[in-house]
């Protein structure tokens, strides 16, 4: 079943579209990430979904009803807001009770649900404060708490974690994947945090100008990005991107020579459904740790310029000789050091090709041993 | 150019060892001192001295006799006094409409549409201009002859009663005139203080089910609390001492009808060189507007504390 489906929704202000026709569901206790760079819709998306703006068309359906528009307080959902948006003037119980006071439920029923919320988020000995004696963390639970107490359908969260320090986001990064495993309730989250989409998410979509580019598990888009786009955002350092040119087709199997890696042609699988000619410009993209460690054989010419050791892995930057800049991934225990000169060697099979509009026309490895593995 | 600054450097040092040494405690006393200096001068020694002229009979030169309470004792038996002081009730009760409306005003004016800025600053008019020319306006505009109000009313066939020159309209028109330029000063007060609330409380509040009335009860109004409070302060004070408005528009007639507190001792003091008795008068008035100064210091305090 689908709690949450949008069929070709719409958002425009004025004549500005910010939302150009959205069509995703989110099935009974997943946990769906909207990731995207700012401004590419996806807090309106969230906003629509929780009815603080109207759908200009198309349809919103929440456990199957129609609630595209229906009031924000009706539709079943919850959502924890990147301020937390506490009422400043209320202490914690009163603030996680107001949805319930406000629907005018009975004292005691509002009292337990408030209890079991805070015993959930471990705040019972912070009941009886007020936001302003908190600190950042405590108050994001109050936030997620005031949403638990409705036991709404859907939970909604908009950056929660953006206004919290390092440390503390990653440990409720991890709090939240927990909570969401003991309550099993339909998520929706929006960040611009890809490190947020690939460690939370069971389904990311990723969003660029109010459309979706792409949907799929975090290790679906880390290995076959539908597009460019998706490629270059989904991954941390970002993936590489070399200009290429098509130089053979043989069946499912594609050759391209990379200018930068003369002596190297590089040989890829192709999709079932991608046409390519001999001669065609394409960009070949290649993931940091997708060089082959062991400089063997042919390959790129690589001086580095900095290197961040992170002690249990380490990243050079560098450029090729034609001035491309490249980041590699290296030993943490024998790193190159800034000024040296190395060879890459790209691993064909890892290697992603796009044609001029951005979409994918390889099938990677990784891909490849995915559907295995889930076959 | 190494041991140049030294020289005088030590010779401070020893100097000044004293004021270095106590610094933090001598500074802010120094900050303060030219500010007390003047607040001690201008302030505290007129109150001190104009309640020791009100034991006195005195009437602006000659010798002052000394008459100890008696000037109080003719004041509880003043008729004038006692109308003044209960026009001053009505001023305080009804100028707390003032905060009310200046909040429904600053909702109304709290949003993004083009040109709201100039309807803001339209609306913050009045109090930029002078409570005499506000009075003037007022008393033109309730002119039974050729007064506006009169002259959209007629036609309408609704008689207009001469409301500056009726015994029991008097007051409450000058209030009413003194609610436009009060109004305007809430209204930014809360302006300022709706600016200072997330939206995204709002919205969570819209999200919980909270609409309109309660909306604006349960979640914008506690919000408010700081401009709720100068609001209030200041409209409480401006009421007490409402002065020039009964000045302009009736001189506290019709038969000492619309007098107030602040008019009545002027009236005594300038027109009938009864210095002592305009002091008393003063003195009382002093006492009232402690009773509400007191409060909002021990609020102040109390504030302070709590942000320390």
């Amino acid at each position: 079943m689908a709690d949450v489906v949008l069929k070709n929704v719409r958002k425009s202000f004025g004549a500005v579209d910010v939302i150009k026709g959205v069509d995703l569901e989110a099935r009974h206790g997943e946990f769906v990430v909207f990731v995207g760079p700012s401004g590419c819709g996806k807090s309106t998306l969230l906003r629509m979904i929780c009815g603080l703006e109207k759908i200009t068309s198309g349809q919103l359906l929440i456990g199957d009803e129609d609630m595209s528009d229906v009031e924000a307080s009706d539709r079943g959902t919850a959502m924890v807001f990147q301020s937390y948006a506490l009422y400043p003037h209320m202490t914690v119980a009163e603030n996680m009770s107001f949805a319930l006071r406000m629907a005018k439920a009975p004292r005691a029923e509002v009292d337990k649900r408030v209890r079991r919320a805070a015993e959930i988020l471990q705040i019972t000995h912070l009941l009886d404060r007020k936001p302003k004696d908190m600190s950042g963390g405590q108050r994001q639970r109050v936030a997620i708490g005031r949403a638990i107490v409705r036991a709404p359908k859907v939970f909604l969260f908009d950056e929660p974690l953006s206004n919290l320090d390092a440390e503390l986001r990653v440990q409720m990064r991890v709090e939240l994947s927990k909570l969401h495993n003991e309550i099993g309730a339909t998520m929706i989250y929006v960040t611009h945090d890809q490190v947020e989409a690939m460690t939370m998410a069971d389904k990311i979509v990723v969003l660029r100008d109010g459309l979706i580019e792409q949907i799929g598990s975090p290790l679906d888009l880390y290995t076959a990005p539908d597009n460019r786009f998706v490629a270059g955002f989904i991954g941390s350092p970002q993936m590489n991107f070399l200009q290429g040119q098509v130089t053979g087709v043989s069946g499912i199997e594609v050759q391209v020579a990379v200018p930068d890696a003369p002596d190297h042609i590089l040989r890829v699988p192709l999709r079932r459904t991608a046409q390519v000619q001999v001669g065609q410009n394409v960009t070949v993209g290649i993931r940091p740790e997708h060089f082959l460690g062991t400089p063997e054989g042919p390959g790129l010419e690589v001086r580095i310029d900095v290197v961040e050791n992170l002690g249990g892995i380490a990243y050079a930057y560098g450029k090729t000789n034609a001035g491309q800049e490249l980041i590699l991934k290296a030993e943490s225990e024998r790193p190159p050091h800034s000024g040296m000169v190395v060879t890459a060697s790209i691993n064909d099979a890892y290697c992603h090709l796009f044609d001029d509009a951005g979409q994918t026309l390889s099938t990677s490895a990784g891909a490849i041993r995915l559907r295995d593995a889930a076959a | 150019m190494a041991d140049l600054p030294m020289m005088p450097a030590q010779r401070t040092r020893m100097t000044t060892s004293f004021f270095r040494k106590h610094k933090l405690l001598l500074m802010p006393l120094a900050f303060i001192a030219p500010a007390f200096a003047m607040f001690s001068l201008f302030v505290i020694y007129p109150i001190i001295q104009s309640i020791g002229l009100s034991f006195t009979q005195w009437q602006g030169i000659g010798p002052k006799t000394w008459v100890g309470l008696n000037n109080y004792r003719m004041l509880f038996n003043d008729a004038v006094f006692w109308t003044s002081l209960m026009n001053n009730v009505y001023w305080l009760v009804l100028f707390l409409l003032a905060p009310v409306f200046g909040l429904f005003v600053a909702l109304f004016l709290n949003q993004t549409v083009f040109g709201i800025r100039l309807v803001k600053s339209l609306f913050f008019f009045p109090f930029v201009v002078s409570q005499i020319v506000v009075g003037i306006i007022f008393a033109w505009f309730y002119d039974p002859a050729f007064g506006l109000l009169a002259t959209v009313l007629e036609p309408i066939g609704l008689d207009m009663p001469p409301i500056l020159s009726d015994e029991t309209l008097a007051t409450f028109g000058i209030i009413l005139a003194g609610l436009w330029p009060q109004t305007a000063y809430c209204m930014i007060l809360y302006l300022t203080g709706l600016n200072s609330v997330n939206p995204e409380v709002i919205e969570a509040a819209r999200l919980d089910g909270a609409k309109g009335w309660q909306l604006l009860v349960k979640i914008v109004l506690p919000q408010l609390r700081a401009a709720t409070f100068i609001a209030l302060v200041v409209t409480i004070i401006g009421a007490l001492r409402s002065f020039d408005l009964v000045a302009v528009m009736t001189e506290g007639g019709p038969y000492n009808s619309s007098n107030v507190l602040a008019y009545y001792m002027y009236d005594n003091a300038i027109f009938r060189y009864r210095m002592g008795y305009a002091s008393s008068i003063a003195t009382v008035l002093f006492l009232i507007m402690n009773v509400y100064i007191v409060w909002f210091l021990m609020r102040l305090w109390n504030n302070e504390k709590g942000t320390r």
